[in-house]
């Protein structure tokens, strides 16, 4: 197990490094320079100049790149923002708590929505429940995002006066930023909860156990959760990792000063050490969780724990 | 079952607690913009929220009403001086003002912020300013090298900083938690949602009225939040204006600006080197049509580039008016034939509705042309290369009508003379108009500049778009000035 996590762990440096070489290419190929970007089209030109000089971008590419990459492996030093002329961690930092806290409030409502209904529906397919959520699934899957933020703050914040319609001061602030992103993606977990559960039930071993007489909690809990869990286990990790990086929409309609909001402001400006140390921080973020997932995997179903110990080929 | 319930009830209650809390007293504000600030840095900003901030935080010198005929007013200079050479200028600094920390304002302070300003990357000042004195604590005095007729202008603009503060903590203090010398005092600033100030009590010309304000970071939804009362005060889009109107708990300002949405023509390029046919295009533009369609009806139709509110604009400079006959005639006179095809509109996303208009205008006298919309970076690069045939766009040129130059002169290509327009006359027109001190010779230079742009059509101006504010109507803002720039100081709420 200790061999597969550190094989893991150093599989993620080229990852980084590819990421940070694909990100740092894109945005230098991309048109456009800061100096130009920040002081706008009526600037002298010598203030440009002076200002591209001041950032290095006057540098060839690979020099800019391997200057970054330096500064950041030997000093662990990020750089400083284009845009904000200050060091790009101090707001990482500052963002990054907001955008954690959306998650994981999201995935909790996801998984408890999504995993539970999913299961019920399942065990009584064919019920009008069972028909309810499937429908009621298939509209949240199918509404998009900042509709359904606008609708919520239409109802709650306009109609009833309730919650807040922007900002991210107190937990009231995150009720329907929670509400945005969980419902649609709960209607995802609910549906691949429910398939994974029916092929799950339909096994012989299920069969099997019932013939044995085990009661029907035993069977749902015991025997056929632990095998569906897996596909949904999977879609939840990286459904996580991936809202990590922002959920730009909830985040823009809900005015949260987060990674996606951060990072979108960041392209736009061209503040490549602001990009690239967002981006470099959420891939790290996110294979860290998707060696947790992996991890999990081995509580899950101890067939895949007997896999890591032979070395980590995992997953057939 | 008891227990969750009183959990959730307990729930209920803090959210209703949390709503209660943030309905705004009568003593605080909250402001609506659309973006973070970069820097508080009293020379260094760039956008509208940066100034619009700054001038809450910071003093000048004087103040200028931006409506091209008012004089500046005194501020923390009590009177001045232009010698007649137009070179020296001098300030004589009022008593009893004081710096945030309760230190006095003194000729040092002044003789720093200005020079601040002057090395500053992020102001493109035209002025040449060769020293910057302090005889006495409260005399300023600023040598010029050439004459700068708008000079004063410049100074408008100039916060001033406390020289004491600067060198006493580190620039990222200095820039980030601003020690200023106007209005309101900075209290905190969260990055990437909001800049709290509070009234500074011994501002010399009386504390505000509204104690504390908070510039919240809204992009998208500004005109939601002041519907359900989150936000007192923001600039609003055209597009949401019928549905704050409608509301009664809700003012609204129409503000001239001097910023203008034009068609650019390459006089690089043929066949827009001929003057017959950039007046032909010029006349085939329904201006009226664009500004409802395009504007909502929210944008003055103007075909000249001077402004009306602009000092220098006069209704005998010539206008263009929508005459597609006229065109016909022109586009015949300069041997262009009907289908000609006349190359790409380019613009930026923002700007494709006007791009489309304008297309269908041009077609509609016999000239094809496409449209590329390109990402904001690539459309600029595009622009300032030269790399176009047309362009649609909105430009701001404020401050003094000076600064029209950069769209006309040759030292500008290649960065706001988007027509790459190279014109002898013109430029030393312009030339003269800079150095020229009496505002009567001065306003006859801009005459014959403006009859001249008209005349050679060097691009087809369309209109000026108003901006728009919405505010809760409980609150009273007694001066508005032009170009967007607002004072929390004349800020009140009734009663």
């Amino acid at each position: 197990m200790t061999k597969f996590v550190v094989k893991r762990i150093l599989y993620m440096i080229p990852v980084l490094f590819g990421v940070a070489f694909l990100v740092f290419a894109i945005l230098s190929l991309t048109p456009g320079d800061p100096g130009t970007i920040i002081l706008g089209v009526t600037a002298k030109p010598e203030n440009i100049a002076a200002l591209n000089h001041e950032f290095g971008f006057d540098q060839p590419f690979l020099i800019r790149f391997f200057t970054y990459m330096k500064n950041l492996v030997l000093h662990q030093d990020m750089g400083i923002s284009y845009q904000y002329r200050r060091n790009v961690w101090t707001f990482i930092a500052e963002a990054f708590p907001y955008t954690l806290l959306l998650a994981v409030l999201s995935m909790i409502v996801q998984s408890i929505l999504g995993v539970s209904l999913g299961i019920f529906s399942a065990v009584r397919q064919y019920s009008t429940l069972d028909r309810i959520c499937v429908v009621v699934a298939l509209v949240f899957a199918s509404i998009p995002g900042f509709w359904l933020g606008l609708m919520l703050i239409m109802f709650f914040s306009i109609r009833l006066k309730l919650l807040p319609v922007f900002g991210a001061e107190s937990l009231a602030h995150f009720v329907l930023p929670t509400l945005t992103v969980s419902l649609t993606s709960a209607a995802g977990t609910l549906r691949l909860t429910r398939s994974a559960m029916l092929e799950t039930i339909r096994q012989e071993y299920i069969r099997t156990a019932q013939a044995k007489g085990a009661s029907e909690r035993v069977i749902i809990w015991k025997h056929a959760l632990r095998n569906a869990m897996i596909p949904v286990v999977t879609s939840l990790g990286t459904g996580f990792g991936a809202s990590l990086g922002g959920a730009i929409i909830a985040e823009t309609v809900f005015s949260i000063p987060g990674m996606g909001r951060l990072m979108v402001n960041a392209i736009n400006q061209k503040d490549i050490p602001m990009v690239m140390g967002a981006t470099l921080f959420l891939a790290f973020i996110f294979s860290m969780i998707v060696l947790l997932v992996d991890i999990l995997y081995a509580f899950i179903d101890p067939r895949i724990k007997e896999k890591y110990k032979n070395g980590g080929r995992h997953r057939e | 079952m008891k227990k969750s319930l009183r959990i959730l009830a307990a729930m209920g209650l803090s959210l209703l607690m949390s709503t209660t809390a943030m309905a705004a007293g009568k003593e605080d504000l909250k402001i609506a913009i659309d973006a973070d600030v970069n820097t508080l840095h009293p020379s260094d900003w760039t956008t509208t929220s940066e100034l619009n901030i700054e001038n809450q935080i910071y003093d000048t010198l004087i103040f200028y009403a931006r409506d091209g005929q008012s004089d500046p007013e005194p501020r923390l200079a009590e009177s001045f001086e232009i010698s007649e050479d137009g070179l020296t200028y001098t300030f004589h600094l009022r008593d009893g003002a004081t710096f945030h920390d309760g230190s006095a304002i003194t000729s040092e302070d002044a003789k720093f912020s200005i020079e601040l300003y002057a090395q500053s990357e992020y102001q493109s000042s035209m002025a040449e300013i060769a020293s910057v004195e302090a005889p006495d604590e409260k005399t300023v005095v600023i040598t010029l090298a050439n004459p700068y007729s708008p000079f004063l202008e410049d100074v408008s603009r100039q916060h001033i900083a406390s020289k004491a503060y600067h060198d006493s903590v580190d620039e990222d203090t200095f820039a980030n938690q601003p020690l200023g010398s106007g209005a309101y005092k900075f209290v905190s600033h969260a990055i990437g949602s909001s800049i709290e100030l509070e009234a500074y009590e011994d501002y010399y010309r009386g504390a505000a009225p509204i104690k504390n304000v908070t510039f919240s970071v809204v992009p998208n939804t500004a005109s939601i939040a002041l519907m359900s009362g989150d936000i007192g005060f923001a600039q609003i889009q055209a597009s949401d204006l019928a549905q704050l109107q409608a509301m009664p708990t809700i003012t609204i300002e129409e503000v001239p600006t001097s910023g203008f949405s034009f068609l650019s023509m390459n006089t690089e390029k043929e066949p827009f080197n001929d003057v017959k046919v950039r007046q032909a295009i010029n006349y085939a533009i329904n201006r009226e049509n664009i500004v409802s369609v395009v504007y909502d009806n929210e944008a003055e139709e103007n075909s000249n580039i001077c402004a009306k509110t602009r000092f220098g604009y006069s209704d005998e400079q010539p206008q263009y008016t929508y005459d597609p006959e006229k065109a016909k005639e022109l586009l015949a006179e300069a041997g262009v034939e009907e289908g000609t095809n006349l190359g790409t509109i380019l613009c930026a996303d923002k700007y494709s509705n006007l791009a489309t208009v304008l297309q269908a205008d041009l077609a509609a006298v016999g000239l094809n042309c496409d449209i590329s919309v390109e990402e904001f970076n690539a459309y600029i690069q595009d622009l300032t290369s030269g790399n176009y045939d047309l362009c649609a766009l909105e430009m701001t040129l404020d401050g003094d009508t000076q600064m029209l130059e950069m769209a006309f002169t040759s030292d500008y290509i290649g960065t706001a003379n988007n027509a790459r327009y190279s014109d002898a006359e013109m430029d030393d027109l312009f030339a003269q108009a800079r150095v020229e001190n009496s505002d009567e010779k001065r306003l006859e230079l801009y005459n014959q500049i403006f009859t001249k742009a008209q005349d050679e059509a060097v691009y087809a101006i369309i209109a000026n778009p108003l901006e728009l504010y919405a505010y809760d109507a409980n609150l009273t803002v007694t001066d508005f000035v032009l170009e967007g720039d607002y004072y929390l100081h004349d800020f009140a709420w009734n009663e």
